[in-house]
């Protein structure tokens, strides 16, 4: 967040911010910046003669003249002081206020509501101000008004976490200069190598303190509170939030310890395995060797750029202040802070990598401020410990590459003015310099790198800033199309926008259902892989079938009243103990097999396992062999040839979640099928000769099924048999006893033959000898 | 005027003056039946003078046709008028038969249509798994462990320290493992993040991510290419606007947003795509998981970019809430169908 009173005029409409890189998320005004609006004293009040819920005012508005207004509020007395807004005022929502007649009443303005001045959501009275606030002054005087920017700040741009930091960043893209009044070196404390030690000098290379001391704490004076306030930070006290106060103004986090609470010098070093720490929050951490703290003599007093001590702490009783500027390592502050589970605005911008150059800056700045609200006096020395780390490594640019990589020619001149404004020196530039494996001549220079810009590392970083400042609106779009061959991704694909193109013919549509499942389904998920980090119950576990997720689709869709239910998913399952992944497509119905009220539809009928059965053959040839599965009434395994590929059926009632019609459910697996389909259609020759169709009816015993009667007439082998048809079937009911039951089936057989037309003859032979297999093989008792 | 010429004035007139089908049938019969006008006059003929009988035979056979013509057109007339009779209490106004078609999840309509778009450009699909290596999620891609970009807060663990992909980069990595440059890919699939579910954010979202990697790859390439699909996406006039951004992967990084007429609240920027040009230390990483130097940063260049379907589709079919996409109410479905 950003307070940006004192930004350039051009860059106060941020139009151009977003496209430089800094994206803006919201820009919220406070305060009240009206022109015509000011502060006035209501020095009489008498009831409208035409309203009852109207008053008529006098008020002083300090011009000397008193004004008349009339007003509906009702929360104000007589002496109050108020916002008024003179005729000429326009306030928020476009109000535009002039002199009128309201109900035969001269109103010379209006008397404001918080609303009305967007400074609160309250619309009911007046905003009541201050007894000293100054007659006749304009209202901007109380309420100055400002503008809070929220800005998303990239995980590179640790520099940019603070004002001075993003007021730098602008001065450079709009070629500005910026200067830094707070960090003079008047005053500079002498360094002193002892007071403090470093046992751990990779986790943390340098680390310092002041002592300040006879400080008086309490309450921040009020542009203090207001300033960290207005980014969202609690004001605590004034040594705190002036501590707060300089690491947004410069990003380098200080910490204040009570000098008086501290046992012996202070040292940095790696936590004990098990060590105890308590912490500003309250809580209490045990901690680990990954953990760096500061610790004094006998204890933990703060974990390093994460938090600090409960004990340790600033209170309303300190005397005298350590104040610590260090510099720690970004890794160790982002896995303390994680491990741990506790992120701070101190451990945000260590993590990201604060400027070591701004360590003593820092410390000066909050010094300065400490003594300056309460009234405290420096030692003159600074306790520190380590080195200042250096300054990152030199990088080097060639022209030609930047131009490549962006696609446009960006004169060397311009790249260094821009590199320049950045805060990057020049320590070489060479021409014709033999670069590269191809020992190609090059123009290049190595630049060095401001201490604050650690993100910048190779010659692509340098690029991107040219580019971010030159503008990526110059470089126009090319095309770069080309010829790509089909991959295997391709042919999947492909055969899967089939598959669906046809199930939705058939009037099944998409369902996409989560690779995540609940808890609830996992103990029915045999040994699905759970995750080792759920964050809700709905999403614990990868599934090991698409079949509950559809159904759940189902039940919802039933509570939705919905008719029809026909819906199929193509997804991945997660084969354990690996995870394999797994293609597989799924299909659901329940419910009426049309559910559009159509006038001239045929009559109602539930959809069930033939239309399951009917879906399925869209996608393929499959024979079906019944089989035992629990939570099935009927069950069958569906195979390709000879793969098994999936399975099928009608649910029983008790797994069904109480639809009040079947509740039928396919899954197939998808590899199998997409191998087997690749191969083209090839054509067949369009018959010539006509086609002869002769019926046979026949009763069977209920035990017989189609496909042994299609088997039988198949094994006739009769040559001029083309096609057999089943077009009726019905069970015989007036039976007196189930087993005399005999089922009723027709088919209609086609016979041709592709060379000539066919005898009556030959045809009612090849059906006498059909009819008669029939009879024979399964005891058939044929109808005429 | 010759008798036959008075038989055929006779014979039109009563086929025109014939109220229905059956006095027509009579009119037929008289005049061309067996034993009717004409057949008589044929006999008759036999008995004219030789000099007279061609002509009367030519006489006849035009009688015999005309009549036949003019009763055939008077009786598909009375056909005619019957049918309509038949139809003429229609109401067609009545809704016409329809056969109950399915829907293509919007999410896959997306999918679809996207995918078409980078087809038309040249660019073939590619895969890669859900379950991925913390490797090729995070360190391939440029950002190690205590990366302030590598959120494991965010991220879903397996028990065994593999994890659920945060995003579709890691085909990057997988398909520069498989097959040497040049490289023109786009991988469209799920991705997972840990976050709290609510109207914009799934524990499962979904994602078409691009790699292109050839000599002299540039950002005009890749401006050029994101541009191009854009604009088939959201309309020939859509503003695209490259943002300067972060991602550990490429560098330079955008993000990219768009104005267009043909999206609700046109005057909007709306941040719809993540890109960049692939940074050198990920043709490194691939190099050092290949063992060899194929993707040389020297020689080759690239870019990539990830598009989010999820957020796509719902700027597009004006679709308020991502949970929508998971529930599977056929009302919402059958509404893009």
């Amino acid at each position: 967040m950003w307070s940006c009173r004192q930004a350039s005029k051009r860059w106060r409409n941020f139009s151009q911010w977003p496209t430089a890189g800094i994206e803006i998320e919201a820009i919220e005004k406070r305060g009240a910046d009206f022109d015509h609006v000011v502060i006035a004293q209501i020095d009489e009040s008498k009831p409208h003669p035409n309203a009852d819920r109207l008053t008529v005012c006098v008020v002083d508005d300090g011009s000397g003249t008193k004004r008349q207004i009339v007003c509906g509020a009702k929360n104000y007395k007589v002496g109050d002081k108020v916002p008024l807004a003179l005729p000429g005022a326009e306030l928020t929502g476009g109000l535009k206020i002039r002199a009128s007649k309201l109900r035969g009443v001269e109103s010379e303005g209006m008397l404001c509501s918080p609303k009305e001045l967007g400074i609160a959501e309250d619309a009911a009275g007046l905003l009541i101000l201050s007894p000293e606030a100054k007659i006749g002054a304009p209202i901007r005087d109380l309420f100055s008004p400002d503008t809070v920017l929220d800005v998303e700040i990239t995980p590179n741009r640790g520099d940019l976490l603070n004002h001075f930091g993003l007021a730098r960043e602008i001065a450079a893209l709009t070629n500005k200069t910026i200067r830094l009044s707070s960090t003079s070196a008047d005053g500079a404390p002498a360094l002193q190598k002892q007071g403090v030690g470093i046992s751990a000098s990779r986790e943390c290379p340098f680390y310092s303190a002041r002592r300040i001391e006879n400080v008086k704490v309490g309450p921040s004076p009020d542009w203090l509170r207001a300033k960290i306030e207005s980014v969202g930070i609690r004001s605590v006290n004034n040594v705190v939030d002036v501590s707060n106060f300089v690491m947004l103004e410069l990003g380098q986090p200080t910490h204040a310890f009570d000098a008086d609470k501290l046992d012996g010098d202070l040292n940095v070093r790696l936590a004990r395995d098990g060590e105890k720490f308590l912490a500003l929050d309250g809580k209490m951490y045990a901690l680990t060797p990954d953990n760096l703290i500061i610790a004094d003599d006998k204890r933990a007093v703060g974990i390093a750029g994460v938090m600090g001590g409960e004990e340790s702490g600033v209170t309303a009783s300190t005397k005298n202040v350590l104040l610590e500027s260090a510099y720690f390592l970004p890794a160790s502050v982002r896995r303390t802070a994680r491990d741990l589970n506790l992120p701070s605005d101190a451990s945000y911008r260590f993590e990201r990598g604060v400027d070591p150059q701004m360590i003593f800056a820092a410390s000066q700045r909050a010094t300065k401020l400490i003594c300056e609200v309460a009234a405290a006096t420096p030692v003159g020395t600074i306790a520190v410990a380590g080195e200042v780390p250096p300054n990152p490594p030199d990088v080097s640019i060639r022209y030609r590459r930047a131009d490549e990589l962006l696609g446009i020619h960006i004169e060397p001149a311009t790249a260094d003015a821009i590199l320049t404004r950045f805060g990057l020196r020049i320590v070489k530039q060479a021409s014709n310099l033999p670069v590269g494996s191809d020992r190609k001549l090059e123009t290049c220079a190595t630049w060095k790198i401001p201490s604050y810009r650690r993100d910048l590392q190779r010659e692509v970083d340098l690029i991107e800033e040219i580019i971010r400042a030159h503008g990526i609106e110059k470089v126009p779009g090319e095309d770069r199309s080309r010829f790509t061959p089909l991959s295997a991704a391709d042919r999947n694909y492909d055969f899967e926008a089939k598959l669906r193109r046809d199930l939705v013919a058939l009037g099944l549509s998409e369902a996409r259902t989560s690779s995540l499942i609940a808890r609830s389904e996992v103990a029915r998920a045999n040994g699905a892989i759970q995750l080792r980090n759920p964050l809700s119950e709905d999403h614990v576990a990868l599934r090991t079938t698409l079949t509950p997720g559809l159904l759940a689709a189902v039940e919802r869709n039933i509570r939705a009243g919905a008719e029809r239910i026909a819906l199929f998913e193509i997804g991945n399952i997660f084969t354990p103990p690996t995870g394999e992944q797994q293609r597989k497509l799924t299909m659901a119905l329940c419910g009426q097999a049309a559910s559009l009220k159509n006038w001239r539809a045929q009559k109602k009928r539930a959809l069930d396992f033939f239309d399951l059965r009917g879906a399925l053959n869209a996608v393929g040839n499959f024979e079906f062999r019944r089989s035992k599965q629990s939570g099935f009434a009927l069950s069958a395994e569906i195979f390709h040839g000879s793969d098994r590929i999936g399975h099928g059926g009608q649910l029983s009632s008790g797994s069904s979640f109480g639809a009040t019609t079947a509740v039928l459910v396919a899954e197939i697996d998808l590899a199998t099928i997409a191998q087997a389909t690749e191969h083209a259609e090839r054509f067949k020759e369009i018959d010539r000769y006509p086609a002869v169709t002769r019926d046979v009816a026949m009763f069977v015993g209920p035990e017989v099924t189609h496909a042994e009667i299609v088997g039988v007439i198949a094994a006739a082998n009769e040559p001029l048999l083309e096609k057999v048809e089943l077009f009726d079937l019905f069970m015989e009911n007036d039976a007196k006893e189930l087993s005399q039951t005999r089922k009723s089936l027709a088919y209609s057989l086609t016979y041709r033959d592709k060379n000539r037309t066919l005898t009556n003859e030959e045809v009612s032979a090849a059906h006498a000898r059909i009819r008669e297999r029939l009879r024979s093989d399964i005891g058939a008792e044929l109808r005429e | 005027m010759h008798p036959l010429e008075q038989l055929r004035e006779d014979a039109l007139a009563q086929i025109a003056s014939a109220p229905d089908e059956r006095a027509l049938e009579a009119v037929r019969v008289k005049f061309l039946g067996r034993g009717g006008s004409v057949a008589q006059w044929s006999d008759k003929m036999k008995s004219l003078p030789n000099e007279e009988k061609p002509v009367v035979g030519k006489l006849l056979n035009e009688i015999r046709a005309a009549v036949t013509a003019a009763i055939g057109i008077r009786a598909e007339n009375f056909r005619a008028e019957k049918e309509s009779a038949a139809v003429a209490n229609i109401d067609i106004s009545l809704p016409g038969t329809s056969h109950e078609r399915g829907a293509i999840h919007p999410l896959t309509q997306m999918l679809d249509h996207s995918i078409a778009v980078f087809r038309r450009m040249g660019f073939a699909l590619a895969e890669g798994p859900d379950i991925e290596t913390e490797w090729h999620c995070f360190d391939a891609l440029n950002t190690p462990a205590d990366h302030p970009a590598r959120n494991e807060q965010d991220t879903f663990y397996l028990p065994d320290g593999r994890l659920l992909r945060t995003h579709t980069s890691t085909v990057q990595i997988r398909t520069m493992e498989a097959a040497a440059p040049p490289i023109r890919v786009i991988a469209p699939g799920a991705a997972y993040r840990r976050d709290e579910v609510d109207a914009t954010h799934g524990a499962q979202f979904h994602q078409i991510e691009g790699l292109y990697v050839d000599e002299k790859v540039s950002v005009a390439d890749l401006k050029g290419t994101l541009e191009f699909f854009l604009r088939e996406l959201f309309g020939a006039d859509t503003a695209v606007r490259f943002r300067p951004h972060y991602f550990p992967f490429t560098e330079p990084s955008f993000e990219i947003d768009v104005k267009s007429s043909a999206l609700k609240g046109g005057e909007q920027w709306v941040e719809v795509c993540g890109c960049g040009m692939v940074h050198p230390a990920v043709f490194e990483a691939v190099n050092q998981s290949r063992r060899d130097n194929a993707y040389d940063p020297e020689k080759w260049t690239g870019f990539a970019f990830g598009l989010g379907m999820d957020r796509l589709a719902m700027i597009l079919f004006d679709i308020p809430d991502i949970r929508l996409f998971a529930q599977n109410d056929l009302r919402f479905l059958r509404q893009f169908a």
